[in-house]
């Protein structure tokens, strides 16, 4: 494998500028959201706005590989005193990814890079990639070019990576917010930001996915400034498999109940009618 | 914790899926019990699963195709379309599901033939002595034993399947396996009632009564233990229509009502008809509230 290569992204630098979703969008050929598509003799419409801040997407879909998130924070009631957190959300590419776990038939892999990849041409739209990734980021659909009925996500710009480029998004960020690079360069850069951030003030600047308590690290990791939480983040995502060993023995233990009441009910009334 | 899950749209095709396919592994289950435990009289009732199973068996295999996003890759379950070797992944719950599935039709034929042989339908009754080689002797127990695992495997892999998701109610129980278990076999065995109430020795109908009442008791504590085991999520599910449906419909009429029918009115054929009746309307509301309640409640935020 070459070197596990991903994502690291500052969120203290993101400006909300969504030139990474117009370049995911561009690159990967993936159309805009719209409320209704253009015919030959009527104009499409655009989707009404979500109300959320300067949030254009509102969530991943299945056209929306990126989505820059606005959370807005304010203690007093004429916001004077409001800041906003930025963050530009991806899939997490983890080490240990739930969706690669769960997939049937193989069309989720790790690639070369370490990033996890959905092979078009392979997935059947079963879901249980989206039913089991944390963070949300899978969805089902798709457009004439790139597959109908399939699972959708970031690829890392797999096919970009191939050809010795970086990914669109970090490519095109003005601010440097999202890195790209080898996994082990970035978090050495990405502990040094923490440790002067810190020694500014700002207290609960701090690393997500960086280490391997979450999901044994995320190739697609973050520098917050606010709890998991408040960014929309789950604190401990887990694998789908922690609970197959349990369920699976619950249900054995109710068959074996089953078997033997099969056998008490046969005994007993075999005894009484025959 | 915050969950930012999306839900992965399981909806009608896999309700009518989960309903069909636990009735189809409980008869199939039922009926490979009674093979192993019963006397030559309960022939007539397992005769019911070797009837059913495999109709029941395609008509889930349709749905779950259909529920594809690409319906005409549903081999890719089976067979790796990249390279043409198996796919086969022990760890993903789905994955043995289907491979189970598979076993499950392949077994389920077998049983249809074997029980046309049989009767002799079809013209198959001159196969009458290799069919009954099935069902006797050391190659009969094993027969049964493999049907009886097949059986419990089909029942009970739909809630490992659920468990193992991040998706809130599922991901929060370990019980949703058992459950479905206990409840395939308390339908598999309505259903083999209901339809041998009129024909079938009273002593095999009391053998498979005596059997349906211990699974619905135990789908009763499964099911109160999943609200419990649901911790804080029980409330908002409570307070839902979902929860409702779940407490009145498959909790009251389908799992309570039955049992209390039979302890004040006995056996006899319309108490027996009725409960039932209830027991399979209640199981098809417990999948359609387990299976909704997780995507509509609203319990994942973005």
């Amino acid at each position: 494998m070459a070197q596990a290569m991903g994502f690291y992204t500052d969120t203290t630098v993101c400006i909300g500028c969504k030139a990474c979703q117009v370049a995911c969008h561009q690159w990967n050929g993936l159309p805009a959201e719209l409320a209704e598509q253009p015919t030959a003799t009527r104009p499409g419409k655009s989707l009404p706005i979500t109300g959320n801040s300067y949030d254009n997407t509102g969530s991943f879909s299945d056209v929306n590989w990126r989505h820059v998130k606005f959370i807005e924070q304010s203690a007093r009631p004429d916001r004077s005193d409001l800041r906003w957190l930025m963050m530009s959300d991806v899939c997490k590419h983890c080490v240990n990814a739930p969706c690669l776990e769960v997939c049937p038939t193989g069309a989720i892999i790790r690639t070369e890079f370490d990033s996890v990849y959905i092979q078009q041409s392979t997935c059947n739209g079963c879901r249980a990639c989206v039913s089991a990734c944390p963070f949300g980021v899978i969805h089902m659909g798709g457009t004439e070019n790139t597959g109908q009925g399939t699972a959708k996500k970031c690829t890392l710009c797999y096919d970009r990576l191939q050809n010795g480029l970086q990914p669109a998004c970090a490519t095109v960020c003005p601010t440097a917010s999202i890195q790209f690079g080898p996994i082990e360069d970035l978090k050495k850069r990405a502990q040094q930001r923490v440790a002067d951030l810190k020694a500014t003030g700002q207290t609960k600047a701090q690393l997500y996915g960086a280490d391997e308590r979450i999901l044994g690290g995320l190739n697609s990791f973050y520098l917050l400034v606010d709890e998991p939480e408040t960014y929309g983040l789950p604190r401990h995502p887990q694998l789908p498999s922690r609970s197959v060993r349990a369920s699976s023995l619950f249900s054995i233990g109710s068959a074996i109940l089953l078997g033997l009441a099969a056998l008490l009910s046969c005994r007993r009334r075999g005894e009484e009618t025959e | 914790m915050a969950r930012i899950t999306v839900a992965p749209a399981w909806e009608w095709w896999l309700v009518w899926y989960f309903f069909l396919g636990g009735l189809a592994a409980g008869l199939y289950c039922t009926a490979a019990l009674i093979e192993l435990m019963g006397t030559a009289r309960d022939r007539e009732m397992a005769k019911v699963a070797d009837y059913l199973a495999l109709p029941l068996a395609l008509v889930c295999a349709v749905l779950l195709i259909l529920d594809l996003g690409r319906p005409e890759r549903f081999w890719h379950m089976l067979i790796q379309s990249e390279t043409g070797r198996l796919m086969f992944k022990y760890w993903s719950p789905m994955s043995m599901g289907a491979w189970a599935l598979f076993v499950f039709g392949g077994v389920a034929f077998l049983s249809f033939v074997g029980v046309l042989a049989e009767d002799g339908r079809l013209g198959l009754g001159r196969w009458r002595g290799v069919a009954s080689t099935w069902r006797h002797g050391t190659l009969g127990v094993g027969f049964a034993v493999l049907r009886a695992g097949v059986g419990f495997f089909v029942a009970a892999y739909t809630g490992v399947l659920l468990v193992a998701s991040n998706q809130p109610l599922w991901s929060d129980t370990r019980l949703l396996g058992a459950l479905f278990l206990a409840s395939a076999v308390a339908t598999g065995t309505a259903l083999m009632l209901l339809l041998r109430l009129r024909s079938a020795a009273p002593a095999s109908l009391a053998r498979l009564q005596w059997l349906n009442a211990w699974a619905l008791v135990l789908e009763l504590v499964l099911l109160v233990g999943f609200f419990l085991s649901l911790g804080a999520l029980a409330t908002p599910l409570l307070q839902s229509s979902y929860g409702r449906m779940l407490m009145g419909v498959t909790g009251l009429l389908g799992l309570v009502i039955p049992l209390v029918l039979r302890l004040v009115q006995g056996w006899s054929k319309w108490v027996t008809a009725l409960a039932c009746v209830l027991v399979l309307i209640g199981s098809f509301e417990m999948r359609y509230s387990i299976l909704m309640a997780a995507q509509h409640l609203g319990l994942a935020g973005r």
